[in-house]
């Protein structure tokens, strides 16, 4: 075969060497073996070349090469990327064994050399990277050249392993997945298919048919599940709530558009954030997912806490009646908990309240709890809304919300919340029976 | 669709509910196979071998894989015989939006009268991966992303074709606006646009973000002018290389140019640090481009 290499430096030219990247990262990544690029830049070495001259430039060079060459390890390759430029390819190695190689690289490249009659310290900046699982091959290299112009501007005779990038897997550095933050894992989680939304069966309180299921979100990153308590507030602190919200109502109209074809009309309810109802085009988003899944829109319902009515601004009020206007269904999620505020129950075009768990927790022995729940359920008949009793987990609470007049009820004295595959088989085995 | 990927056996009744639902509606669910190609890209310690088994499960899918691995634009030296070794040429990252990109086509509603469409769509993905190339790689947009972005760019527009009747004449309207925006014209007829639903598609795809923010915002030209803070630079990046790309390919063949360039050429240039003579170099080398990889 025939390898083209550098004149001056019998390192591989800069062709030669990128193909010698490919090859070799390609077999480690098919081996799971760890690989490392280390790039060397000679420090000053335009001074050197303006001072001496060319000639006496390649001359230092040339020796430069030779001292790295002399630390070659079996299976090492050298290259020259051109200029005052070199590469070691490191197959087999990690970045602990690459640092070790930089070390011994400086102190060979530091050992003074005579030019002519002048004594001078030559020294190398060096950028370590290592090769990751998710990067294209050749990216290990370029990473390598960032790191080494990172070494650079610390002022040379430097090194800087290639960091902040994700290098999960066996080789993963543990110092950068524990500094990986919720934020981080959910963006991952975004690009990765690592959200899911798990269902719970709404029933009605009358006859037990299914009446809807609430979509709830659920993420899985790494082989780690994130709860909702801990990732839901940084997606609202930074504004992927947003997202996360479009992506929640796209993946539960597909739902609820199968369940229909199936010939199961079934509603799918979905939380929906303040960060999604005041903004100016919220109802695009909603069409948009209408259009892209076929989905009647009388399937998909839309829970707002009631938080989110105590400053109706223009953006919300202009949102909910398009959402309205659209013929989604509305409902009003966690009713009670927050500063309630009948006044707005009057003019919001919701047709279903729903009851928070702390009234059916104590029940059935707590009358006060039961007399709030009658109130409600009295005031919501005469509104002509619904109201679904969340948290049931017991017999006795759902005699008692029965009682009391609910029209639905959901918890895991139904089912918990599942995940498509197994509300389809919940689904198959209800209608069996 | 939703699975959960820790059951195995979550995947075969998916199957059947997809193949249903493409046969009766034509909607756009997300594949089965990205599914799986998440589940498996998301362990930690992802097996290139195992994902090659999930792709070569569908010839078709694989042997675009590989056709893709092995395009020009990727410049590798080495030809991907095997699609182990394509997934990992392309690494991990680049195997979710590689495969999203070949099964789009095969989902969306087929429109007679949108052929053309998929063809210069297609067209417009080579030729800013090939310009990621010619113009060297920036805040993170590699020739993949560029594939990818263009590709889904205007993968809206199939849906509002079906969804909304008359949305051909809405599309001939946008094209000849000189002033407002494409989707603007779009929203005056109908309550969407189909760049929102290209984004919603895309983020149910599992496309990374900065592709996802592109694809919402990619006639926006008055952001596009103001500068930074609408999107990100990737963002950015990505929205202009297709306005170029697409440019090249008009010149290139003489089709027929519409108002987007008048709106975003000047301002796309510039954000790529393209100069009038390296404009003019690039429509020259585009010719060839597009020779050998209609030769392909």
């Amino acid at each position: 075969m025939n390898i083209r290499t550098d004149g001056l430096t019998g390192f591989l030219d800069r062709g030669e060497c990128i193909g010698e990247v490919e090859r070799l990262a390609g077999e480690a990544r098919a081996a799971n073996t760890p690989f490392c690029v280390l790039w060397i830049g000679i420090d000053r070495f335009r001074q050197i070349n303006s001072s001496f001259g060319h000639r006496a430039g390649d001359n230092v060079l040339a020796k430069l090469a030779h001292r790295m060459k002399s630390l070659a390890r079996e299976g090492d390759r050298f290259g020259r990327m051109g200029g005052d430029e070199f590469v070691i390819l490191l197959p087999g190695r990690g970045v602990a064994e690459a640092e070790g190689t930089a070390e011994r690289l400086q102190q060979a490249l530091k050992v003074p050399m005579e030019i002519g009659h002048v004594r001078v310290r030559p020294s190398g900046s060096i950028g370590i990277a290592q090769l990751n699982t998710v990067e294209p091959l050749l990216h290990v290299l370029e990473r390598a050249d960032r790191a080494m112009l990172a070494a650079k501007r610390l002022g040379g005779g430097q090194y800087v392993v290639s960091g902040g990038e994700k290098v999960p897997g066996r080789f993963g550095n543990p110092m950068a997945q524990e500094e990986l933050t919720v934020e981080g894992l959910l963006h991952e989680a975004l690009e990765t298919g690592g959200l899911s939304l798990h269902y719970q069966p709404i029933l009605s309180a009358g006859d037990g048919k299914l009446e809807a299921v609430e979509a709830l979100m659920r993420c899985r990153v790494r082989e780690r599940n994130l709860a909702p308590a801990s990732f839901i507030p940084v997606a609202e602190k930074t504004g992927l709530i947003v997202r996360l919200g479009e992506w929640s109502l796209m993946t539960a109209a597909r739902l609820a558009q199968r369940l229909g074809a199936d010939g199961a009309a079934v509603k799918v309810a979905v939380n929906i954030s303040r960060a999604q109802l005041t903004a100016p085009k919220f109802c695009q988003a909603l069409h948009a997912v209408l259009a892209c899944t076929d989905t009647p829109a009388d399937l998909l319902e839309l829970e707002l806490t009631e938080s989110l009515f105590m400053d109706m601004s223009d953006n919300v009020r202009r949102n909910l009646a398009a959402v309205v206007e659209a013929g989604l269904p509305l409902a009003i999620d966690d009713f009670g908990t927050g500063y309630s505020c009948l006044a707005y129950l009057k003019d919001l075009p919701a047709t279903k309240i729903k009851l928070d768990r702390a009234f059916v927790v104590g029940l059935p022995e707590d009358r006060k709890s039961f007399a709030i729940v009658r109130m409600v359920t009295q005031l919501a008949r005469d509104f002509g809304m619904a109201v679904v009793a969340e948290g049931v987990e017991t017999v006795d609470q759902y005699d008692c919300l029965r009682e009391a007049g609910v029209t639905a009820v959901q918890g895991f004295l139904f089912s918990r919340p599942l995940p498509e595959y197994q509300l389809d088989q919940w689904l198959q085995e209800r209608s069996g029976q | 669709m939703n699975t959960d990927t820790r059951n195995p056996n979550a995947s075969a009744p998916l199957d059947d509910h997809l193949a249903k639902s493409i046969r009766q509606l034509g909607i756009p669910p997300r594949p089965a196979i990205l599914e799986k190609v998440a589940g498996e890209v998301q362990r930690d310690e992802p097996d290139f071998r195992r994902l090659a088994a999930i792709i070569s499960a569908d010839v078709s899918i694989a042997g675009s894989l590989l056709k893709l691995a092995n395009s020009p634009f990727f410049g590798y030296r080495q030809r991907a015989r095997t699609v182990q070794s394509a997934l990992s040429m392309l690494g991990l990252n680049a195997i979710s939006s590689a495969i999203a990109t070949i099964v789009l086509r095969k989902v969306l509603p087929p429109l007679p009268r949108l052929e053309r469409f998929w063809d210069a769509s297609a067209r417009v993905a080579q030729v800013s991966g090939w310009l990621v190339q010619q113009i060297g790689a920036r805040d993170e947009v590699l020739s993949e992303d560029a594939y990818t972005f263009s590709l889904f760019r205007d993968c809206g527009i199939p849906i509002m074709a079906r969804r909304f009747p008359g949305y051909f004449d809405t599309l001939a309207k946008a094209n000849a606006d000189p002033e407002r925006l494409f989707t603007e014209v779009e929203e005056l007829c109908h309550p969407t646009n189909h760049a929102v639903i290209g984004c919603l598609l895309g983020q149910s795809w599992w496309l990374p973000e900065n592709t996802c923010v592109a694809i919402r915002h990619h006639h926006d030209f008055v952001s596009l002018r103001a500068g930074a803070g609408a999107f990100s630079p990737t963002s950015r990046r990505l929205i202009c290389l297709a306005q170029v790309a697409e440019k090249l390919i008009q010149d290139a063949t003489g089709r027929g140019c519409c108002c987007e360039w008048t709106k975003m050429g000047e301002a796309s240039l510039e954000i790529l640090a393209i100069s009038p003579a390296d404009f003019a170099e690039l429509q020259a080398a585009v010719r060839d481009f597009l020779a050998q990889e209609d030769a392909a």
